[in-house]
């Protein structure tokens, strides 16, 4: 059933070609902004991956909403739906990520080029539960962009240093950005994996409790079967 | 001009379910019966749309031999429900006992709560006080949103299929034939969204009785439907009900109830 | 309002007139609007013929013409005779019920 919901919810959202152009977009657009200075262009191309893949995960939950409350009721498990359309958006947004590495082994010379595909590939298994989790708490298209919007926007003009960044979802990026553009050592990479480590399995806990607690159907007795009158 | 006839005869006859051999079969019939005739098919036969649809009704398989009824165990108990969403009260005291082999009809004005009992008999929807025990196996559908826009119609099969534990194939074969019995040919690479309101309500039905459930509920579509194709959905609903299931259908029409074996009229919160 | 009766009760008539005879479609035709009941046309006619075929009251075979095209003739099944003459006799009950319901109007006209 699993690999049922993975297929269909992957067809649904290849066929929405204008959002995933837009996806495909965004972190092009971001990274072309700032590619005179290399680590700035690589940090940003990770925020724009990871906006891009949070909001398609957000479309992708928030579309199928109704779809998956009707398939809950007749029997099918809300961890299912969650992780098939989970598989779906994270095999996509690690394609796109595999694009954009090919891109940045291209046109820039990185001191730890693995780190960024590293870098890359922890983005997109951040952004697909925490778009899981937005579409879940804000259950429309628009209110959930919104949200997104504050998440990124923030993300991008913080301090870095200051205690608040240290809260946003993708501050992982900046520690392994670093790592893989700057000569510094390892603390930079461990930093980033345990940030990353702690935000994923946040992101993934509430969105599978978010998706119980919304799907999971009413658990109704069999009826009594009736007195026998001799 | 005779030619076209034919041809548009033929295809809309696919289109209403008909499989493609019987509609070339019936088609070329049609062509010697006008030939023998002397005149014209549009002019013995009317325009090819109304007759290809009238033929393809007759051409349909008769239902199932209808098995002797018999009211099997309950399906469906409600005792005592009611609903509130916070002060205003939407359902009160419902009670009914519906079993295998029976069908309730549940009406009411507008905004009388119709469809949430449905989704409270469903388990989408918690009922503030009151017994609701039903049977695990059932069929829902819901009267909006049942479907996806971007899956096409055999995507909907093999994933509802797949809820039901049958494979892929099997799913695609059993809701290709439901379809048919309500007149309608799902055509490969045509999602949903594409589809008409009342094809898309077929969709909604076929995924409610794909895999035989014991008790169906379902929110009987009435936009986009048309006279025939309305009839169609309660002669399935009969069918259902004679194969052995339960049948909850709220509905908005008030098709002739004295069939039925059981008539819910809600009150609605306006009335208090 | 005769159109609508006579479409609840053309599946009747083709069966009796098939009881008759076997004949082909625009033969019924023409004996239905003999009987006085107008032009019924094809649209309506041959959806009951087939549907009749379908529940195997009614058999069809093509048979080939000396003069003109081939031509599809009906006759009806077994079942078709059995089904015929139940349908007639819950017919005249009916008719007879309608009959006394409507014998008041006879009395009340000047």
């Amino acid at each position: 059933m699993l690999w049922t919901i993975a297929g269909t919810s992957l067809r649904e959202t290849g066929r929405r070609r204008a959002a995933l152009l837009l996806v495909v977009a965004l972190p092009l657009a971001f990274y072309a902004a700032r590619s005179d200075m290399q680590g700035q262009a690589i940090r940003f191309l990770a925020i724009g991956v990871g906006w891009a893949v949070a909001t398609l995960a957000l479309f992708s939950h928030v579309g199928a909403r109704h779809l998956d409350r009707r398939l809950a009721v007749v029997g099918t498990s809300p961890t299912a739906l969650l992780i098939g359309r989970q598989l779906a958006l994270i095999g996509m947004g690690l394609a796109l990520a595999a694009g954009y590495f090919g891109l940045v082994a291209l046109t820039q010379d990185v001191n730890r080029l693995w780190a960024v595909g590293l870098l890359l590939g922890t983005t997109v298994l951040i952004a697909a539960p925490l778009g899981a989790v937005v579409s879940l708490v804000l259950p429309r298209e628009l209110e959930g962009a919104l949200a997104l919007l504050a998440v990124m926007a923030t993300q991008m003009i913080a301090d870095p240093e200051g205690a608040l960044a240290k809260t946003l979802p993708l501050w992982s990026t900046r520690e392994l950005t670093g790592y893989a553009v700057d000569p510094v050592g390892s603390e930079y990479l461990w930093d980033g994996l345990a940030h990353f480590a702690v935000v994923a399995l946040v992101c993934a806990g509430a969105a599978w409790i978010a998706a119980v607690v919304r799907l999971r159907p009413q658990a109704l007795p069999e009826p009594e079967p009736e007195p026998v009158v001799l | 001009m005779t030619d076209q006839w034919h041809e548009s005869f033929a295809r809309l006859l696919v289109e209403r379910g008909v499989a493609p051999g019987e509609a070339r079969r019936l088609a070329a019939d049609s062509r010697d019966e006008a030939r023998a005739a002397g005149l014209p098919p549009a002019e013995l036969f009317g325009p090819a749309a109304a007759y290809a649809a009238g033929i393809a009704r007759a051409a349909r398989p008769a239902p199932l031999a209808a098995l002797p009824r018999a009211r099997g165990p309950v399906v469906l108990r409600l005792t005592g429900v009611t609903k509130r969403y916070r002060r205003r009260e939407v359902l009160r005291g419902v009670d009914l006992t519906l079993r295998a082999g029976e069908v309730a009809a549940v009406v009411g004005a507008n905004g009388s709560g119709k469809s949430t009992l449905l989704d409270i008999c469903a388990g989408a929807s918690k009922a503030t006080s009151g017994l609701v025990e039903r049977t695990a196996r059932i069929g829902y559908a819901p009267q909006q949103h049942g479907t996806a826009p971007y899956l096409t119609a055999d995507e909907h099969f093999r994933l509802f299929g797949g809820a039901h534990g049958m494979g892929a194939k099997r799913a695609v074969a059993t809701g290709t034939h439901l379809a048919a019995g309500l007149g309608w040919r799902p055509r490969a690479g045509t999602v949903a969204a594409q589809l008409s309101g009342g094809t898309r309500q077929k969709l909604n039905v076929v995924l409610g009785e794909l895999h035989r459930p014991d008790l169906i509920l379902l929110d009987e579509p009435y936009q986009g439907f048309d006279q025939d194709s309305y009839l169609d959905l309660w002669s399935q609903v009969y069918a259902w009900r004679d194969a052995g299931a339960g049948v909850l259908v709220v509905t908005h029409l008030l098709h002739d109830l004295d069939r039925v074996d059981h008539v819910l009229e809600l009150k609605g919160a306006e009335d208090r | 309002m005769r159109q609508q009766w006579l479409h609840g009760f053309l599946d009747l008539c083709l069966l009796c007139l098939l009881l008759e005879r076997r004949d082909y479609g625009v033969g019924l035709a023409q004996r239905l609007a003999r009987s006085g009941f107008g032009d019924i046309p094809g649209g309506t006619l041959y959806p009951s013929l087939l549907r009749l075929e379908k529940q195997s009251l009614v058999r069809a075979d093509w048979a080939a013409s000396d003069v003109g095209p081939r031509r599809k003739y009906y006759e009806l099944t077994a079942e078709g005779r059995a089904a015929a003459a139940e349908r007639v006799a819950v017919w005249r009950e009916f008719r007879d019920v309608m009959d006394r319901m409507t014998a008041a109007t006879e009395v009340e006209r000047p």
